[in-house]
């Protein structure tokens, strides 16, 4: 045998798909927001990208979207994978049309599941975050209703994986009404550390193989 | 004629190498591996991979491949018994049972939840003439035959989301084995873990890639040394064109049949 006989020489690579790992960012631009809250927002995007593109794997695996909600639904992001994803500087105004926003995020999430699936690209489970000021306003609560009704049922048969935020004044008594799982209170207004929490989280998820769930990074940046 | 059949055996090259991230992480390898030689030309080989959410996969993992093995090497297997479907299967079953059972019962031992321990599991029997798989989880093995045609023995076990898989300490692991006969004239033989599966398959056909298979069955059956060549396989692996595509721990068994 020939000592200079090298494997990684002579070996080559079937050529798959990167497998992806989506996660839609739910942001209440509502006027609430304003100011002081929609800054930091944009800076924790900003933290958001930074640290998913320290990560080999997960810049080329993470695909990010945001949706915005407030007096009107707007997907300021399509899916994007992290190293191709330009922060956009958001502002804040009108009212807080949340159940639209739970239905739209949800209505992204199942149409790129199955562009996934048509063109044979391997996925893990799908985040939905969610940050919010406030509570629904500006909808019928029939209409927040049957988009928490949704939600619920696409987080027990797994299709999805909701977390919600609450800032300052949220009104987290309604958040955990909406969701399954308990919203989480943001410290302040500290954006920054979220994001790179959840960097870490997508991270973790997107070269992860489970039993039940994903062990997350400790949560410094809010709480229960 | 007879006495090249005679002189015919397999030589294996196998490793179990450390993900990158879990390198980063400071986690062990929660892979593991294990093979042995019966009599009458009949390797056992086992792959296991420790899941990265249980805190005991890595343990997991190794009492299922050495338990899976131990269950085989102690019957006196022989190409009669492999000469039959049932039999054969039984052979299988019998050794996954033993090696959920093993599994179990260190988790008991440990005083954990059997999901600490939780792992898929890769076991293959194989002769000259029959390959015989059983697999409960991600991963692969694959057979190359006398006529040159790659075949995948198994079916990497995914749910819809990539990194949901069964596992030994399943409550429907049973339910979930996949058991396999097949009969051809067998060159080769490689098992490997999930980490290379998107390396080594091509997946939207299910196909395994030659150019992956072809130059390490080529190097095994070549190898004089098998230290070194275990050692080359080992650099193989942590090599950059490895890392830069896959940061999980990774296990390749490869095996040949040779004459010489």
């Amino acid at each position: 045998m020939s000592d200079t006989l090298r494997l990684d020489e002579v070996v080559d690579f079937a050529e798959n798909p990167e497998p992806r790992c989506p996660c839609v960012l739910l942001l209440d631009t509502s006027g609430s927001m304003q100011g002081a809250p929609i800054e930091a927002l944009n800076q924790g995007l900003l933290s958001f990208k930074d640290e998913l593109t320290k990560n080999p794997l997960a810049s080329r695996r993470v695909e990010v979207s945001i949706v915005t909600f407030d007096s009107n639904i707007n997907v300021v992001q399509d899916f994007v994978t992290a190293d191709q994803f330009t922060p956009p500087i958001l502002t804040a105004q009108g009212l807080t049309t949340m159940g639209a926003g739970i239905h739209k995020s949800l209505d992204l999430i199942q149409e790129r599941k199955a562009q996934y699936r048509s063109n044979g690209v391997a996925y893990y489970r799908p985040w939905i975050f969610m940050i919010t000021d406030g509570e629904p306003q500006g909808e019928p609560d029939e209409a927040v209703e049957q988009a928490s009704r949704r939600l619920q049922g696409d987080e027990t048969n797994k299709r999805v994986a909701f977390f919600s935020v609450g800032v300052e004044n949220a009104n987290m008594a309604r958040l955990s009404q909406l969701a399954v799982r308990t919203p989480l209170k943001l410290n302040g207004l500290n954006f920054v550390e979220m994001f790179v929490w959840l960097s870490a989280s997508m991270s973790a998820v997107s070269h992860s193989k489970v039993d039940e769930q994903v062990a997350l990074p400790p949560i410094g940046w809010g709480s229960v | 004629m007879n006495s090249s059949i005679q002189k015919l055996h397999w030589r294996v090259v196998g490793a179990s190498v450390c993900g990158t991230s879990h390198v980063k992480n400071s986690q062990l390898c929660q892979d593991a591996h294990h093979w042995e030689m019966l009599p009458d030309n009949i390797l056992v080989a086992a792959a296991a991979d420790g899941a990265g959410s249980a805190s005991l996969g890595k343990v997991g993992a190794m009492v299922a491949v050495e338990a899976a093995i131990k269950n085989i090497s102690i019957k006196e297997v022989n190409q009669e018994i492999l000469a039959s479907d049932n039999s054969a299967r039984s052979l299988l079953s019998e050794a996954i049972l033993a090696a959920k059972t093993a599994v179990e019962e260190e988790a008991i031992a440990s005083n954990r939840p059997p999901k600490d321990l939780a792992t898929t599991l890769i076991i293959v029997v194989a002769t000259p003439t029959v390959a015989v798989v059983a697999q409960i989880g991600d991963g692969v093995a694959v057979a190359k035959d006398s006529m040159g045609n790659l075949t995948a023995l198994t079916v990497p076990d995914s749910g819809e989301y990539i990194n949901e898989t069964s596992f030994l300490t399943s409550p429907t692991a049973l339910d979930s084995v996949q058991v396999n006969v097949w009969r051809q004239g067998i060159t080769n033989i490689a098992l490997l873990t999930d980490g290379l599966q998107m390396l080594a398959i091509n997946m939207s056909v299910g196909l395994p890639h030659k150019p992956f298979f072809f130059p390490l069955f080529d190097f095994v059956a070549k190898a004089q040394e098998l230290k070194g060549a275990k050692e080359q396989l080992v650099k193989f692996l942590r090599s950059d064109k490895i890392t830069q595509r896959t940061d999980d721990d990774l296990t390749l068994i490869i095996a040949a049949l040779s004459d010489s």
